[in-house]
């Protein structure tokens, strides 16, 4: 028995060693690139100067042309990310005070990410491997439930989420495989959509006292970020479209823009214009917020 | 509570380091202990199955004695049926009462006359269609006389309800895990340390290889309509490693963590894929199952004695019977009936038994046809599994047609956010690892086994798939 309880403690050292070896690793690989994702491309930066910044979820991501904002002389880089709620959006804002980003106006879509102050499993594990070099992101972690565990267990993270910052994630790192992420600048454009997508129900989704909303708009008071909050377009056939007055009660400063954009033939899906969609969006944005300048 | 979560991981070195410091004293200690941690493992499903387990073990275990002690014959063949048709009958109304409540229903409905199936609100519990084997080996082999009915019940009872095969087997013989109940068991080192090496394989397969194949399988199957002829036949080979490191994963950690506690249980596959033909993949696939529904199925039907026509007849109802055994669907028997129509050829020509030594290649000339009858044997289960995948036969078929009517053989990027080729890689690093140790139990042991062990714990932990869990495939059978 004595040689079985060696044994086995063999084992376990083992496993404490290769937990520790492959944090290190796997953390070293994450800290040398920046072109795979927004985060990445946020963490290992320097100071940068924008006109405007864009952070959302998807209805960020597909609904802001960066592009069009530049014509206007605009200097402009979208960051919104496809799944993000407003947790990971004020988390990537804390980090680009903390490089001391230069911004003069963030736009934020704040309208179905309102309904909850949960994170967004698939984009805030993006930010893990950092946990341990940022007090920003340590602190922002640290009423999660599972903290402890991604904190102090050496590779935890990295098993936890293996879908996203695990093996495969780490060796297209290794190997400086691009994504199309920071293409367009950060843009994403939607092709058009099936016409079976353009439905949606909204009534299960209560806008409420948002905790990282509230933060965000702190953050830009301290920092003299100019905040637009806006609401962006949905297809016609929803249910539950009171959703965004709802939101609005709570929130009479987020400028409700749901309606701007009419017609089918400007969505991909019921929540996500295309491109042509999001260019006449974009226009509509541009000219009533920074049609003087 | 699955071998590969965190909550077993923290059961079982409780138990092990109670069964040897606290319960090693005897027999009767340790079997008494190990019967209620099985009970308690069991539980952690869901209690109320519990009763189920304890009706069936005291049903096998009254109706055995009474068997052994019945003079007249009539008295034998009563107590003998009442085992067989509760046993039976719990399995056909958990298991497959709705499925024939549904197809009587829908069959009433084809013809004009409109019915609503009765269907009863009862969840399959798990793991009964293995241990009602258990039980049901035990009664006929008692009645046959090949064994004498056990008098101590607890050492029935973990017999049948012994946790490491409780659930998904493998299906256990009162021939040879009742003897070992019976001795007192002593801790064994080489022994214990094979167990552990078989968890580690066995973890290697079900985490790194099953599940990591679930997830572009998943993608791919779901999806078929959307697929082209590569994903397709991708999709097919990825699922064949699935239920293989699924199954035979779970079935490694089931012998290994036995190991921990003395007993030795049934072999459960022996390298299938590597079979030359199909009746040698049915020796090496599911062997506990395979070799039951042989002895208590197909040879008491006749066997291979008799004209061909009779042989023919045993061969598809032990195949049907097999597929049935897997799940209340169209699917399970279609693939049981695609195996034995694979088996057909092999039963007329007489060359069922060709192929019974474990496959060797050199650089021969024979090297090449044992090359391609591998090759062909896999394609062909491979072919099988989509029927066993499948939601129903028809979306089989289409499946398969197209394949070869799509007719595009480029990557695709599939919903997993995956390219469809990505995996072969892993795929073929891991037949060569099984091929290389095809004449062993797991690769670990032997030369630089530190080494192999270290690497296999490195793929666990680097390679595994954690985050999108999935459930060991036969717990659901």
């Amino acid at each position: 028995m004595k040689k079985f309880i060696t044994l086995v403690a063999k084992i376990l050292l083992t496993i404490l060693v290769l937990l520790i070896a492959l944090d290190w690793l796997y953390t070293s690989v994450y800290f040398k690139n920046q072109d795979r994702g927004k985060v990445q491309y946020i963490f290992n930066s320097k100071a940068r100067n924008y006109d405007v910044i864009i952070l959302g979820s998807s209805r960020a991501n597909n609904h802001f042309v960066p592009e069009l904002f530049e014509k206007k002389g605009l200097k402009t880089f979208n960051y919104g990310m496809s799944g993000a709620h407003l947790f990971e959006a004020s988390l990537m804002l804390k980090l680009m005070v903390e490089r001391n980003y230069k911004i003069k106006t963030v736009i934020l879509e704040a309208d179905l990410g309102l309904c909850n102050d949960q994170l967004a499993d698939g984009i805030a594990s993006k930010f893990l491997p950092y946990i341990h070099y940022s007090e920003i992101i340590k602190n922002h972690f640290s009423g999660q439930k599972n903290f402890n565990e991604l904190y102090y267990i050496p590779f935890y993270r990295y098993v936890d989420y293996d879908a996203i910052i695990g093996f495969r994630e780490m060796f297209f790192n290794a190997i400086n495989r691009k994504t199309s992420h920071l293409e367009n600048q950060g843009y994403h454009p939607l092709l058009n959509g099936k016409p079976g997508n353009m439905k949606n129900d909204l009534t299960p989704l209560k806008p409420i006292r948002n905790k990282y909303y509230e933060e965000i708009k702190q953050i830009c008071k301290q920092n003299n970020y100019n905040l637009i909050a806006v609401m962006t377009p949905m297809c016609s056939n929803v249910k539950g479209m009171d959703y965004f007055e709802k939101a609005n009660k709570i929130y009479p400063e987020i400028h409700n823009l749901e309606n701007v954009v009419q017609g089918d033939q400007y969505f991909s899906s019921c929540g996500h214009l295309n491109d042509a969609g999001a260019r006449m969006f974009t226009a509509i944005v541009i000219e009533k917020f920074f049609g003087e300048e | 509570m699955f071998f590969n979560s965190l909550p077993f991981a923290i059961f079982l070195p409780i138990v092990f380091l109670l069964y040897w410091f606290i319960f090693s004293k005897t027999k009767n200690t340790q079997n008494a202990f190990l019967v209620v941690v099985s009970y308690y493992f069991y539980s952690c499903w869901d209690w109320r199955f519990l009763f189920l387990l304890l009706f069936s073990t005291l049903l096998c275990y009254f109706t055995g004695i009474k068997i052994e002690k019945s003079i007249k014959d009539s008295s034998r063949k009563f107590w003998f049926w009442l085992s067989i048709v509760f046993n039976l009958g719990f399995l056909a109304i958990f298991k497959y009462y709705n499925f024939f409540a549904f197809s009587l229903s829908e069959a009433l409905n084809n013809i004009g006359i409109h019915s609503s199936p009765l269907l009863l609100d009862v969840i399959l519990p798990v793991g009964i269609s293995f241990y009602t084997f258990h039980g049901l080996s035990y009664v006929i082999d008692i009645y046959y006389k090949r064994i004498n009915s056990e008098k101590n019940v607890v050492d029935y009872a973990l017999f049948v309800s012994y946790f490491p095969l409780l659930v998904a087997g493998p299906i256990e013989r009162a021939t040879h895990l009742l003897p070992q109940v019976k001795l007192k068991r002593s801790f064994d080192f080489e022994k214990a340390k094979e167990g552990v090496y078989q968890i580690i394989w066995g973890l290697v397969k079900k985490v790194v290889i099953a599940d990591t194949c679930a997830t572009y399988a998943n993608a791919i199957f779901d999806n078929y309509t959307s697929m082209n002829s590569l994903s397709l036949i991708l999709g097919a080979v990825y699922f064949a490693f699935q239920i293989y490191g699924d199954f035979s994963g779970y079935s490694d950690m089931a012998l290994g963590m036995s190991k921990l506690f003395g007993l030795d249980l049934l072999r459960n596959f022996n390298y299938p894929y590597f079979s030359r033909d199909i009746a040698e993949f049915w020796r090496r696939w599911h062997i506990s199952l395979s070799s039951w529904f042989r002895d208590y199925l197909y040879i008491p039907l006749g066997g291979s004695r008799g004209s061909k026509l009779k042989q023919v007849r045993n061969v598809f109802i032990i195949f049907v019977v097999s597929g049935f055994w897997h799940g209340a669907n169209w699917t399970f028997l279609a693939w049981g009936s695609i195996n034995a129509l694979y088996f057909l050829p092999s039963l007329l020509l007489g060359t069922n038994r060709t192929n019974m030594e474990t496959a060797e290649l050199h650089w021969d000339f024979n090297s090449i046809k044992v090359f391609f009858s591998i090759l062909a044997t896999f394609t062909l289960s491979c072919v099988a599994w989509i029927f066993f995948r499948a939601n129903t036969i028809h979306i089989a078929f289409d499946y398969i047609g197209k394949i070869f009517t799509e007719g595009t053989f480029a990557s695709q990027f599939l919903q997993n956010e995956r390219y469809s080729y990505e995996l072969l890689l892993l795929v073929l690093a891991f037949v060569l690892v099984e091929w290389n140790s095809r004449f062993k139990i797991e690769p670990i042991s032997g030369k630089y086994s530190w080494l192999k062990m270290a690497l296999c714990l490195l793929a666990i932990i680097a390679l595994g798939t954690y985050a999108d869990y999935k459930e060991f495939i036969y717990f659901q059978f």
